[in-house]
Order: C-alpha cells, then sequence, then structure tokens
C-alpha cells in the first residue's frame, strides 16, 4: 500500500508544482513512458520471485529494437524477437538449473554477449521499425490511445501466469523455500523446481523482448543503447512494489505501481529539470534504500 | 565415456584452473601468428594496460572467496580519477592524493561491507547500486565532459621500468605475492577460506562471519582504490568513461583463473594469470581484426563457459 501512497502523494505534488503534469496529453505520454518499465518489471517478477535476478533484461531490450530495425518485413522480424527471446530464456534457464551456474553470473555473461551482438547489428542508433509496430503503439483505438491496451493486455496475462496458474503458484512455492535457505522445499513437495525456474527465466525474456517492441515502437528506430540500466531501473521497481528479492513473497500489482512509481519519478524529475546524472545516482540511492530495508537470511549474493 | 571422465589423469587435469590452459592457448596462437610480437618489450607494454584489471582482480577474488562479488569498482575508479584530475585539491602533494583516494575507496568498501555483512542485502545490488551512484555523481561534478589533467608525476611513475618490465607490471606482482601470503598464512586468511567453505559451519566454530565478510569488503575498496591510481597514472588525464568495464573483467579473469563463489582452488594465481589470458586475448583479438563488439561477445562467452566448466564439477561431486 505504500508505494501506492507514495505514488499518490508524487502525483499531487507534481500537479501543485508544475502546470504541465495535469495535462492529458502528459498523463497520456506518461503511461507511454512508463509501458516499457511495467512490462520488465512484471518480467523481472517471474525470476525475482524465485529468488534469482535476471541481469540480462537490459540488453535483449536493446537487441530487440535492433532487430526490429534490420531491413526486414514486419512478418519476419516481430517473430524472430521473440524466438530469440525464448533462445535467451532457454539458455540461462538451462545454464542455471542444469549446468549448476549462479544465476548472477549466468545472466551477467549473457548481458555481455547479446551487447556485443547487438553492437554488430547496428552500432550506432538508426534504421526503421515495421510500420504495424509504430501503429500499434502510436496509434490509438476509440479515441484511447494504444499504450493504455498494452498494459491492459499484459496485465492480464501477468495475472494468470502468476496468479491464476499452477505455473505461478509453484514459483512462489520454490521462492518460498530458497527465501527460507531450504531450496529443496519445493522438489520435496513434488514441484518440478528445474522445469519451472527454466520457464520463468522464458517468461522473463519474453516480457522484456515485448517491452522492447514497445520501446522499438517509441523511439521508431534501432539503438544499441536505449536498454542500458533496464535491468537495475526494473529490479527497483520490483523492489519497490514490494517484492522480496529473497524471493517467495510478491504481487503483481505491486510490481506494476512499483513502475509506475519510478516512471512518476522519471517525470517529475524530467519536468523539474534535475540533470540526468543526478537521476541516475538517485534511482540507484532509490534502489539501495529498499533493498536495504528488505530484510533476508543469506548473505553474500 | 564416463570411464574416460573418471580417469585420475583426467580428473587431475580438470582441476588445473582455464586460465592456465587459456593463457597457454593464446601465447601459441600468437606465436604461429605473430611471432615477431613475442619480446619482452612488446609484451610488457601490453601486459602493462592490464595492470589496473590485474589489481582489481585481487579486490575481486577476496570477496568471491566469501561468497560476495563486488561491481563497485567502475565507481571508485571514476571519482578516484574525477579527484586527481579535476583540480578541485590545487597544488595539493602526492601523498595527499593517494592518502585521499585510499581513504575514499576504503569508505566505500566499508559501506558495502556493512550493508551485505550487516544489513544482509544482496551483494549484486548494493555494489551495483553503489557505482551508479557514484558514476551518476561524478558525470554530474563533471557535467559528462572530462574533467582536466593528472599531475604528471603519476604518468612519470608509471613509465619507470626496471630492466624490461614496467614497474607497475612489478607493482602488480608484488601485490599479488602479499595477497598470497596474507590468504594463506594469516588467521583472516584461514577465516576467509572457512567462510567461502560453509558459512554456517564457520559461525558455529566461532569465526566471525560477519566481521570477515565487512573486512573482506573493505579491504576489497581500499584495493579498488589502489587499483584506481594505477589506471589514472596510466591514462594520464581524467575521464568520466575509462574504467567502466574493469569491474565485469575482473569477475571474468577471477573466475578464469578458479575462484568461483566460496571456492578458492585456484588460489591467488589462478586470477592472475585469467588477468594475463585478457592481456594476450585482446591482443590476438586485435590482431585477427575484431572490433569491441566481438570483445563483449568474447568477454561473455569466458564467464559463461570458465562457470559451466565449474558448475557441471560441483554438481557431479555433489
Amino acid at each position: 500500500m505504500l508505494p501506492l501512497l507514495i505514488a499518490i502523494a508524487n502525483s499531487v505534488y507534481l500537479g501543485l508544482r508544475t502546470d504541465q503534469f495535469l495535462g492529458s496529453e502528459n498523463l497520456f505520454n506518461l503511461i507511454a513512458q512508463a509501458m516499457p518499465l511495467v512490462i520488465t518489471a512484471i518480467g523481472q517478477m517471474f525470476v525475482v520471485v524465485v529468488g534469482d535476478l535476471d541481469l540480462s533484461v537490459g540488453s535483449l531490450i536493446s537487441f530487440t529494437t535492433a532487430i526490429l530495425a534490420l531491413d526486414a518485413p514486419g512478418y519476419v522480424t516481430i517473430p524472430a524477437v521473440f524466438l530469440f527471446a525464448v533462445l535467451v530464456g532457454l539458455s540461462n534457464g538451462l545454464v542455471i538449473t542444469r549446468l549448476n551456474v549462479h544465476p548472477i553470473i549466468a545472466t551477467l555473461a549473457m548481458q555481455y554477449v547479446i551487447l556485443g551482438i547487438t553492437r554488430i547489428l547496428r552500432p550506432v542508433s538508426g534504421g526503421t521499425v515495421p510500420d504495424i509496430v509504430i501503429q500499434s503503439v502510436g496509434g490509438s483505438l476509440f479515441g484511447v490511445p494504444m499504450p493504455v491496451f498494452w498494459g491492459i493486455a499484459v496485465v492480464l496475462v501477468a495475472w494468470k501466469l502468476l496468479h491464476g496458474s499452477r505455473f505461478g503458484l509453484h514459483l512462489f512455492a520454490i521462492g518460498g523455500g530458497v527465501a527460507n535457505g531450504t531450496p529443496d522445499a519445493a522438489r520435496n513437495f513434488g514441484v518440478p523446481d528445474r522445469r519451472n525456474i527454466l520457464l520463468a527465466y522464458v517468461a522473463c525474456s519474453c516480457f522484456t523482448a515485448l517491452a522492447g517492441v514497445f520501446l522499438a515502437g517509441r523511439i521508431v528506430s534501432g539503438d544499441p543503447n536505449v536498454g542500458l540500466l533496464f535491468e537495475l531501473d526494473a529490479i527497483t521497481a520490483v523492489a519497490v512494489g514490494g517484492t522480496q528479492l529473497s524471493g517467495g513473497i510478491g504481487s503483481l500489482q505491486g510490481t506494476v505501481i512499483g513502475a509506475l512509481v519510478l516512471a512518476l519519478l522519471s517525470n517529475g524529475m524530467n519536468l523539474t529539470n534535475v540533470s540526468p546524472f543526478i537521476q541516475t545516482a538517485i534511482k540507484g540511492g532509490l534502489l539501495l534504500l529498499v533493498v536495504g530495508l528488505q530484510t533476508r537470511k543469506k548473505m553474500g549474493l | 565415456m564416463s570411464a574416460i571422465v573418471k580417469h585420475p589423469f583426467l580428473q587431475r587435469l580438470l582441476r588445473v584452473p582455464p586460465a592456465y590452459y587459456v593463457f597457454a592457448i593464446l601465447l601459441i596462437t600468437l606465436w604461429i601468428a605473430r611471432p615477431h610480437m613475442l619480446n619482452a618489450n612488446i609484451m610488457g607494454i601490453f601486459i602493462r594496460q592490464v595492470a589496473p584489471l590485474g589489481v582489481l582482480v585481487l579486490a575481486q577474488l577476496l570477496v568471491m572467496r566469501v561468497k560476495s562479488i563486488d561491481l563497485s569498482g567502475g565507481g571508485i575508479l571514476l571519482l578516484v580519477n574525477y579527484v586527481i584530475s579535476s583540480g578541485i585539491f590545487p597544488g595539493a602533494s602526492m601523498p595527499f592524493f593517494i592518502g585521499l583516494s585510499l581513504a575514499i575507496g576504503t569508505a566505500i568498501g566499508l559501506f558495502n561491507g556493512w550493508m551485505i555483512g550487516k544489513r544482509r542485502v544482496s551483494a549484486v545490488i548494493v555494489t551495483l547500486a553503489v557505482s551508479i551512484i557514484l558514476v551518476g555523481f561524478v558525470q554530474y561534478l563533471s557535467s559528462g565532459k572530462p574533467p582536466g589533467d593528472v599531475p604528471s608525476y603519476l604518468n612519470d611513475i608509471y613509465n619507470i621500468k626496471w630492466g624490461p618490465a614496467p614497474v607497475p607490471v612489478l607493482f602488480w606482482f608484488a601485490l599479488t605475492v602479499v595477497m598470497a601470503l596474507f590468504l594463506s598464512k594469516t588467521v583472516f586468511g584461514r577465516y576467509v577460506t572457512s567462510v567461502g567453505e560453509n558459512p554456517e559451519a564457520a559461525h558455529f566454530s566461532g569465526v566471525p562471519v560477519e566481521r570477515t565478510v565487512i573486512l573482506a569488503h573493505t579491504l576489497a575498496g581500499f584495493i579498488a582504490a589502489v587499483a584506481a591510481l594505477v589506471q589514472t597514472a596510466s591514462i594520464a588525464v581524467g575521464s568520466v568513461r575509462v574504467g567502466l568495464d574493469l569491474p565485469i573483467l575482473a569477475v571474468a579473469a577471477t573466475i578464469l583463473g578458479g575462484v568461483v563463489f566460496g571456492r578458492g582452488e585456484g588460489g591467488v594465481w589462478g586470477p592472475f594469470f585469467g588477468v594475463l589470458s585478457f592481456a594476450l586475448l585482446f591482443v590476438v583479438m586485435t590482431t585477427f581484426g575484431i572490433d569491441d563488439p566481438g570483445k563483449l561477445i568474447a568477454q561473455g562467452l569466458i564467464i559463461l563457459l570458465a562457470a559451466i566448466f565449474y558448475g557441471i564439477r560441483t554438481s557431479r561431486s555433489n
């Protein structure tokens, strides 16, 4: 509940402080700005719930925009994007669950591999994104801008997966065991833990790719640096939303609110002309603060 | 298949950290492709370039031995570089700069250690957040532009050579020897080993686990500041970008050298050769015309493969 109050307080403050904030243009703009972070944070949450982190999401977003901006028709690039996302998720998950590599090392390595491939595909920003992507992000339906529909669709799918399916229940079960220092707890109750963790990484990558498609539609080109530090923003959003980074506890609405708080924060800082460098520092401080307030048993990583 | 894998000789080969193999392979590659590059002077220059990385690896291996990680090196590097090059302390002497840098590094390390040891916050999150706070702060202070020049005596020291060996390389070598002795001969070194093996068992045998973790991170901050001084001396100008990829390279070199979270079989010399492998790798990739993106991919794959190498072995022994 606290993040929601912060979000409301933040909006009231901004509404009083600046004239532009409450204009419908800025509000719709805000939704469009927040959407990539909301989608990425939801994806990240699947992995956080089992007590891991996926650090490869930032470069996967850049990679997605680079693929979409290739000189190829949309019916080739859009499925390709999701194919690659599934591949990335699968290899993350397989390396972690089957080859016994620590999640942070595996996804950190993956981050660099993807970043390198992205820089080869698209050394500087440019290229054009298929029209259908631009239309589906920038256009409007029945007078309501498309980002609103994106938000509703993503939240519904994620809700079904996390809170309305056996898969989600199993994720929470695995995470609860990990958080209490008994990683085998869920497996001992017959939950196929390796398979579910693997699928969590795949889900994370797919949501991230979706965020990348959305972002590509917003910037209308490919950009190798657009996803820089996105993984930290996503983790911050998840943590602000009350999901425990040690695993097992968390909710979808919290994550969405957390992402909105973060988006409001950057929107507000932009409106009040805070230097972008200071914005980075403030976001880092926020992450430190939120995670510092959570308690866990394990020390170290 | 399994009979071959279980053969004692192969088991023994598998126990050697991958860094030595990679180093040997790269040396042979270079010897075949560009034999004239293998003389002491040219190699000295290449190895001198990785001296900051080599020093930073000592910090990384210390924290990885206690099942933690330190990604804040990039931020410390930038801050130290900014303090020295921006001219906010005009006319200050060298001991002052060195003392100040070491104090900054130690303070940041202590903060990391406190957050990780006492507050039990994830080390990745803490050190990454600290790093981006410092980077944002420095870039704000310098408005995104390189600040200024570094006092020339630092670069002069960096350029001294002792016979064929450049001073930074000797300094790095000496620090590595000190670290090796420190980890093997002191009580604290034994604490580090026991905490890495099993924190709970260490706790119940009377090892001050929290204090060991905090101290390891504090020392890591101190060493990162030393690395920052070497780095600043090497580039000789202020910069707001250089060194941001060093922490991740340090992680890669450490894993390559056989030190994975809590397991220190590679000792101190494994990661040492890991750094040397990276020095050679960059030379080899440059001579074969592979650009920065290729190097990023290589870094990622090396981290992944080295980690898989150890992951498979741990799962077999369990």
